[in-house]
């Protein structure tokens, strides 16, 4: 059955409406815009919820003959994405009502929240290439405003810009892909598109065409940075814990669950169409890669929202690696782990939150023993830290253990160098196993004697993290539940082939099941060490070049200083600088363009008739006179001669209107110029010689591109006429009623244009009786 | 296409940027002028230019069936245009020129900075 277009639109639209009034409901309900936040997300939610089992496109087509149509495509693994983000969406907004208490700015931060959880629904449900972009460039804009949530300060401006930075110049990346995607579209599916779910349909075919057209790695190569900037990948990662300045609950909502789950969205829904040993060695590489790299950094950390935002880039690893694996268990684990680290993930940034909202600190030495005066928030935080850890029987060792799988999978039949996939995947387990003890560690032992008095978290804070234990809890005891409610049916959208997918505690050894006792063991083993191993990482990460924050500081720097030095070179308010600068530069993007398409020059054709050529010799000569002329009189009179010459150059060229109109105006030129000039006095300066070759030089490279741009496109005589100029002149009398084509142009198929026409010369009429006489006569007065 | 005719747009062009480039503001307005000459002259090479003859005109002699194969309509529609405008912002450049002397009482242009 297809999905429902009415209700697709609505559940995406709805968002952005609410957003939009937003300032509205503030106004009229104040702190209060958090329940209705609350309510649209669940709305969305429950319309979603309607679509589950549907698969199919639908459009709603806007220019047909452009191919620009508002495309959903409904899923498996769309349905689960959405759901994840208007689900959790609804439990963010219920605890921001508390946890935003007091704050000045509600109504922008409810508005964007809002116009963010559209966005995501939009690149969820989207199947048209440019509603995609649309939407990914959204979120980023969305997540600029919320990270930069607290305006006056430096280090969240600072995180905003950086975020932006990196995810919109990731979006760019995407940009281009989605391009090669369209071109590739031509052979492949016989026509041009946008349509990402026709695309899919014939991945064989597209695949065949981009590698034919040597754009298959490329296309791979840009939408892996796209997806890496977007889902904090490394060497992209950094944004992530600097991102960490927005309000927790903006932390849970967009760095744990829904904004940075778009890369990895991304990759699951290009995975049927790229697959390849390419892109194997791309994402299983970057993934396994930033899954070490974000795990170790998350043990280093001492801060609990940063050990969280580590161990997200960590776990966005893991899921982006099990897409990279070809085999079957590569989908099954990375669609079972976006549904288990969103529901753990974002419950334990809000606990983070309700740590920091009572416990007034976020470090991680000065906590412990917190279980005594929170304990519904440590048994939350028990059930999610597990699950983070992999620990059975907690959900998230399932999906670890389908990781393992697919990487000894790999391993075994590819052998050699694939062998550091498993290894790897192993290393990064036990350091999640440490960081996830250490942040359980905060809630376990005693409180120490000088701490301040810990305040009872309010039933509003802790009732939404508690949902998602809760969501936890029923898939670590029986994730069949959810296999059957919807992962399964994400796994078909984003495996190739057949894929069943089993989950469950093992009953037998197999190397997943060694791979998984190892990291355990060795990890807790590693926690017990915790403080040396800390300072190990610490002393082998703080080196400079190290860190990529280093490299991107440089790189910003190195650019405002750069063009700082730059800007006054090309603008410095003197006309002639301007004038160079962008007369040089058009005329060299025009020959750079022709040296790229045109193989040479054409053949020299005719010449033109005797009287035309001495017609425009006389031109020439009068417009060197221009140049070369005693006195501006001298000037004005060979400009006339010049404009009287072409004049006659329009008579011989077959447009009488043209010398009429040219006949009038530039006898009514230089009676303006003649009166004009008459009140000015001339003005001789001295011109240095080098200005005069640095000019001579600029406006020699301008004339030698005319020129041949004029050889290299202009039609020959006895070419057909253009199929516009053919209507025209056979249209002219049964549509226009006139025999003047020319005439018919412009009163009557361009008659606007005409219209905007004339509507320059009055403006500039006008003005020109405003600088003469109003102005005179206010100055007399 | 003849060499001639690019080489006369080719100068209009390069004349025109030259003039555009000097310090007395009635030059550059001057350039601008022959800037304009030569554009539209460009234009109206792009619709192919061949001996003109009594079929060429696109003025057509009947209001009958037979439309012979006129110059380019298009082009000369556009250049029509474009003259009319280039009156309209040449005075309006003078009317300026007038008013920046009267003004600064200089024509220098680098002295406004």
């Amino acid at each position: 059955m297809a999905p429902d277009l009415s209700v697709i639109t609505v559940a995406v639209a709805l968002p952005f409406v609410a957003a939009a009034a937003t300032p509205l409901l503030h106004r009229a309900l104040g702190e209060r815009t958090g329940f209705a936040g609350a309510v649209v997300a669940l709305a969305s939610f429950g319309l979603l919820l309607t679509q589950v089992g549907e698969r199919g496109a639908v459009s709603f087509v806007w220019v047909p003959s452009l191919d620009v149509a508002a495309r959903f495509y409904v899923d498996g693994w769309a349905l689960l994405f959405a759901l994840l983000a208007s689900g959790i969406g609804a439990l963010v907004f219920a605890y921001s009502r508390s946890y935003m208490h007091g704050d000045e700015h509600l109504a922008r931060y409810y508005a964007t929240l809002l116009a963010f959880m559209g966005s995501i629904l939009g690149v969820a449900l989207a199947a048209d290439l440019v509603l995609v972009f649309l939407f990914w460039e959204l979120t980023s804009v969305a997540s600029f405003v919320l990270i930069g949530h607290h305006t006056d300060s430096d280090a969240s401006r600072y995180s905003a810009r950086m975020a932006m930075v990196v995810t919109v110049g990731g979006g760019l990346c995407l940009l281009a892909g989605l391009l090669v995607l369209a071109v590739a579209a031509d052979p492949a599916l016989g026509e041009r598109t946008f349509d990402l779910s026709a695309m899919i349909a014939s991945a064989d075919a597209m695949e065949a065409a981009l590698r034919e057209r040597g754009l298959f790695v490329p296309a791979l190569a840009l939408f892996g940075v796209a997806a890496g900037a977007k889902s904090a990948q490394v060497p992209l990662h950094f944004w992530l814990p600097n991102a960490m300045v927005a309000p927790t609950p903006v932390s849970a909502f967009l760095h744990s669950a829904t904004m940075v789950k778009v890369g990895i969205y991304f990759v699951g829904r290009l995975r049927p169409l790229l697959l390849s040993p390419e892109w194997t060695y791309l994402f299983a590489t970057v993934g396994l890669l930033t899954m070490t790299v974000g795990a170790v950094l998350a043990v280093a950390a001492t801060d609990v929202k940063q050990l969280l935002a580590y161990s997200t880039a960590s776990h966005l690893g893991l899921m982006v690696a099990a897409f990279g694996f070809e085999n079957a268990y590569g989908a099954e684990a990375g669609s079972f782990h976006l549904l288990s680290h969103a529901a753990f993930k974002a419950a334990l940034f809000l606990v983070a939150g309700i740590v920091a909202h009572e416990a007034g600190t976020r470090h991680i030495d000065s906590l412990s023993g917190l279980w005594r005066d929170l304990p519904v928030t440590a048994a939350i935080a028990g059930v999610t830290a597990l699950s983070m850890a992999g620990i059975p029987p907690f959900s998230g060792f399932y999906s670890k253990e389908l990781l393992f799988e697919a990487a000894y999978e790999l391993a075994h039949y590819d052998g050699g160098l694939t062998w550091v996939f498993p290894v790897t995947a192993v290393i990064a387990s036990v350091f999640t196993v440490v960081y996830s003890l250490r942040f359980l560690s905060i809630f376990l032992g005693d409180r120490p004697a000088d701490a301040d008095p810990v305040h009872r978290a309010p039933a509003l804070l802790v009732a939404p993290p508690a949902v998602l234990a809760l969501v936890t809890a029923v898939v670590s005891v029986s994730p069949g539940v959810a296999v059957d409610a919807i992962v399964q049916s994400a796994v078909d959208a984003t495996a190739v082939g057949d894929a069943e997918l089993h989950v469950g505690l093992p009953d037998h050894v197999s190397p997943p099941v060694v791979m998984s006792a190892i990291s355990i063991g060795v990890g807790a083993a590693a926690y017990g060490v915790g403080d040396r191993l800390r300072a190990g990482i610490g002393a082998a990460t703080d080196r400079d070049p190290l860190g990529a924050n280093w490299w991107y500081d440089r790189l910003l720097n190195g650019a405002e200083a750069a063009s700082a030095r730059v800007s006054p070179l090309i603008h410095d308010g003197s006309l002639r600088t301007y004038v160079s600068w962008s007369v040089t530069a058009a005329a060299a993007l025009a020959l750079l363009g022709y040296a790229a398409t045109v193989a040479g020059l054409p053949p020299v054709g005719r010449t033109v008739p005797p009287t035309m050529a001495l017609v425009l010799a006389v031109a020439g000569v009068a417009a060197v006179s221009v140049m070369v002329a005693p006195s501006h009189v001298a000037e004005v009179l060979t400009l006339s001669i010049l404009g009287f010459m072409v004049a006659i150059f329009y008579i011989l060229a077959s447009a009488p209107d043209l010398a009429l109109t040219q006949l009038v105006v530039e006898t009514l030129v230089l009676l303006i110029f003649l009166l004009v000039i008459e009140q000015l006095p001339a003005f001789y300066g001295d011109i240095p010689r080098g200005v005069l070759a640095r000019d001579a030089a600029v406006s020699l490279f301008v004339g030698v591109t005319v020129f041949l741009t004029v050889l290299l496109a202009g039609r020959e005589a006895t070419a057909e006429p253009t199929a516009v100029a053919r209507y025209y002149a056979t249209e002219a009398v049964p549509q226009g009623g006139g025999t003047n084509v020319v005439n018919v142009i412009l009163v009557d198929f361009r008659g606007f244009d005409t219209l905007g026409e004339i509507v320059v010369i009055a403006v500039a009429a006008i003005s020109v009786l405003v600088l003469i006489i109003m102005r005179n006569r206010g100055e007399t007065q | 296409m003849s060499v001639l005719l690019a080489a006369v747009v080719g100068g209009l062009f390069a004349i025109g940027t030259f003039l555009i480039l000097r310090r007395d503001l009635v030059k550059v307005v001057l350039g601008v002028a022959v800037l304009t000459q030569g554009a539209n002259v460009y234009l109206i090479t792009m619709g192919g230019i061949e001996p003109g003859s009594f079929d060429t005109v696109p003025v057509l002699a009947t209001h009958g069936d037979y439309v012979p194969d006129t110059a380019d309509p298009l082009v000369q529609a556009l250049v029509l245009t474009a003259i009319v405008i280039s009156f309209g912002t040449t005075a309006l450049a003078l009317a300026l020129t007038y008013r920046a002397y009267q003004e600064n009482e200089t024509m220098d242009v680098h002295q406004w900075r």
